[in-house]
C-alpha cells in the first residue's frame, strides 16, 4: 500500500519547469520600468511600443483589462489633460481649440508609459505567488515576512466580519447618533481589541508547531528556462537604444 | 530584523488592518474621486501603523506593517494601482524614519511621523509623475492648485498661498492623526489586561 502510494507520486513527478519562471516575470517588470525611465530621458516612441508588444504578447490577460471602458476611459483623461496642458507653443488648431504638437508628443508618450507600467505591473501580479513575493522580501532583509503574509492574508476575512459586527452592534445600540465621535472611537477601539486578542491563539497555533522564525527558509523562487537568459537580453536591448537614439 | 513569533504576528495583524482598508475603503474612495482620498487614506493607514509600533517598538516594524499592506494590496482584487502602492510603502518608510531618530515611542513623535508621511501624499504625484509616467511638472502643480483652490474658495492667482495652505493642512491631519494614534494606542493596550502596549 505504502509502496503503491510512493510509486504513485513518482509518477507525478515534479511540475514541469516554466519557459519564464517568477524570477524572469519580476526581470520584466523591472526591464519595462528602466525602458519607461528611457523613454522619459530619450523621448520617442519606439520603446514604449516595443514594450507594450511584447508585454501583449506575454500577458494577454492584461491587455484584456485595459481594453475594458474603465480604463479607456481613464487613459483617455490622461491623454487629453497631457495634450491640453503638456506645455509648448500652440502651433495648430483642432476644432477651435488651440493645441501644441510639443504637448501631443508628451501626451502619447504619456498614455503610452502609463499602458507599459499597467501592463507590466498586472502581469506581474498575475503570475507571481503571493508567498513568492513574502520570499523576495525576506531575501532582501524582512526575515518572517512570509509568515506574517500568510497570517495577515487569513486575517482579512475575519476581520472584516469583527469590524462589521462591531458597527452594527454600535449603530443598533444608538453609539453613532449622539456622540459620534465616541462611537467612532470606541469602533476602532473594538476592532483592533479584537484582532489583538485572536493574533494570541495564533502565535499558540504557531508555537505549538515549533514555528520559530529564525529556523523558517524562504520560499523558493520559480526559476524558467528563459529567466537567466532575459538578464543580458534586457540589458543589451537597452543598451542598444541608449546607443540608438 | 529580526522579530519573534509574536511580533510578526501582531504586525501581520496591523498589516491585514491597514491593506483591508486600502483594499475596501480605498477602492471605493479611489472609484468615486473624492476629494483628499489620499490625505484621508494615509492618516488612516498610518494611524494602524502606528498603533502597530506601540505594540512592537522595534526599529523597522512600521515598515514591515507597511510591506504587507503594499502587498495585501498589489494581490487585492486585480486592480492595478501603481500609484496606492508605491504610496503605502513610502508612507510607511518615512514614518519609519521619523520614528526612528527618537529613542522610544512617544506621541510628538507619532505627530512627526503621520505628519511627514501625509506630507508625502502631497509630494508624490510630483515623483512618480515625473519618473513614471513622464509627466511635466506643470500640469501635476496645475492640478495641485486647482484642487486647493477648489477646496479652500480661493482664486488661482494666489498659486503660492494655496500650495502653503494644502501643506498646512495635510501636516495638521497628520498631526491629529498622529495625536489619536497614541490615544487610542494606549486605550488598547489598558483594554488588553491593563499592560503597557510593550508587554502585550
Amino acid at each position: 500500500m505504502t509502496a503503491s502510494r510512493l510509486h504513485t507520486s513518482l509518477m507525478h513527478g515534479a511540475p514541469a519547469k516554466p519557459l519564464i519562471g517568477s524570477l524572469g516575470h519580476l526581470l520584466i517588470f523591472l526591464w519595462s520600468l528602466a525602458a519607461i525611465l528611457l523613454t522619459q530621458l530619450r523621448g520617442g516612441f519606439l520603446l514604449p511600443g516595443i514594450c507594450i508588444l511584447l508585454l501583449s504578447l506575454l500577458y494577454p490577460f492584461a491587455l484584456r483589462r485595459i481594453l475594458r471602458p474603465r480604463w479607456l476611459i481613464l487613459l483617455g483623461i490622461l491623454l487629453v489633460t497631457s495634450i491640453l496642458f503638456g506645455g509648448g507653443q500652440p502651433d495648430l488648431k483642432l476644432w477651435g481649440v488651440p493645441l501644441s504638437s510639443e504637448g501631443i508628443l508628451v501626451g502619447v508618450r504619456m498614455t503610452l508609459s502609463a499602458i507599459v507600467i499597467l501592463l507590466a505591473a498586472d502581469g506581474l501580479s498575475t503570475s507571481m505567488d503571493i508567498t513568492e513575493v513574502a520570499g523576495l522580501f525576506e531575501r532582501l532583509g524582512l526575515q518572517g515576512l512570509g509568515f506574517s503574509l500568510g497570517v495577515a492574508a487569513n486575517q482579512l476575512p475575519n476581520l472584516r466580519q469583527s469590524s462589521t459586527n462591531a458597527w452594527h452592534s454600535l449603530r443598533m445600540r444608538g453609539g453613532m447618533r449622539a456622540q459620534w465621535w465616541r462611537g467612532l472611537q470606541l469602533f476602532l477601539l473594538t476592532v483592533l481589541t479584537n484582532a489583538l486578542r485572536r493574533s494570541e491563539d495564533i502565535v499558540l497555533a504557531a508555537e505549538a508547531r515549533a514555528f520559530r522564525p529564525d529556523r523558517s527558509r524562504a520560499a523558493p523562487l520559480r526559476i524558467g528556462h528563459l529567466d537567466w537568459w532575459l538578464i543580458p537580453v534586457g540589458l543589451v536591448f537597452l543598451a542598444g537604444v541608449l546607443v540608438l537614439t | 530584523m529580526k522579530f519573534s513569533t509574536r511580533e510578526l504576528v501582531t504586525m501581520a495583524v496591523f498589516g491585514a488592518l491597514w491593506g483591508g482598508i486600502e483594499i475596501s475603503l480605498g477602492s471605493v474612495l479611489h472609484a468615486i474621486k473624492l476629494p483628499l482620498t489620499g490625505l484621508s487614506l494615509t492618516a488612516i493607514g498610518l494611524l494602524i501603523a502606528l498603533i502597530g509600533r506601540l505594540f512592537v517598538p522595534r526599529r523597522g516594524s512600521t515598515f514591515f506593517i507597511g510591506v504587507i499592506a503594499t502587498v495585501l494590496k498589489l494581490f487585492s482584487i486585480g486592480n492595478i494601482l501603481i500609484g496606492p502602492m508605491i504610496g503605502i510603502l513610502t508612507e510607511a518608510l518615512v514614518a519609519e524614519l521619523i520614528l526612528d531618530i527618537f529613542p522610544k515611542p512617544t506621541r510628538l513623535s507619532f505627530m512627526l511621523a503621520v505628519a511627514g508621511g501625509s506630507l508625502w501624499t502631497l509630494i508624490q504625484p510630483f515623483v512618480t509623475g515625473l519618473l513614471i509616467f513622464g509627466r511635466t511638472l506643470l500640469p501635476i502643480w496645475l492640478d495641485m492648485v486647482d484642487q486647493g483652490s477648489r477646496l479652500f474658495g480661493l482664486g488661482s492667482q494666489a498659486a503660492l498661498w494655496i500650495v502653503l495652505a494644502l501643506v498646512l493642512l495635510y501636516l495638521a491631519v497628520g498631526a491629529v492623526a498622529g495625536w489619536l494614534a497614541w490615544s487610542l494606542g494606549q486605550m488598547v493596550s489598558v483594554r488588553l489586561r491593563g499592560h503597557s502596549p510593550t508587554t502585550v
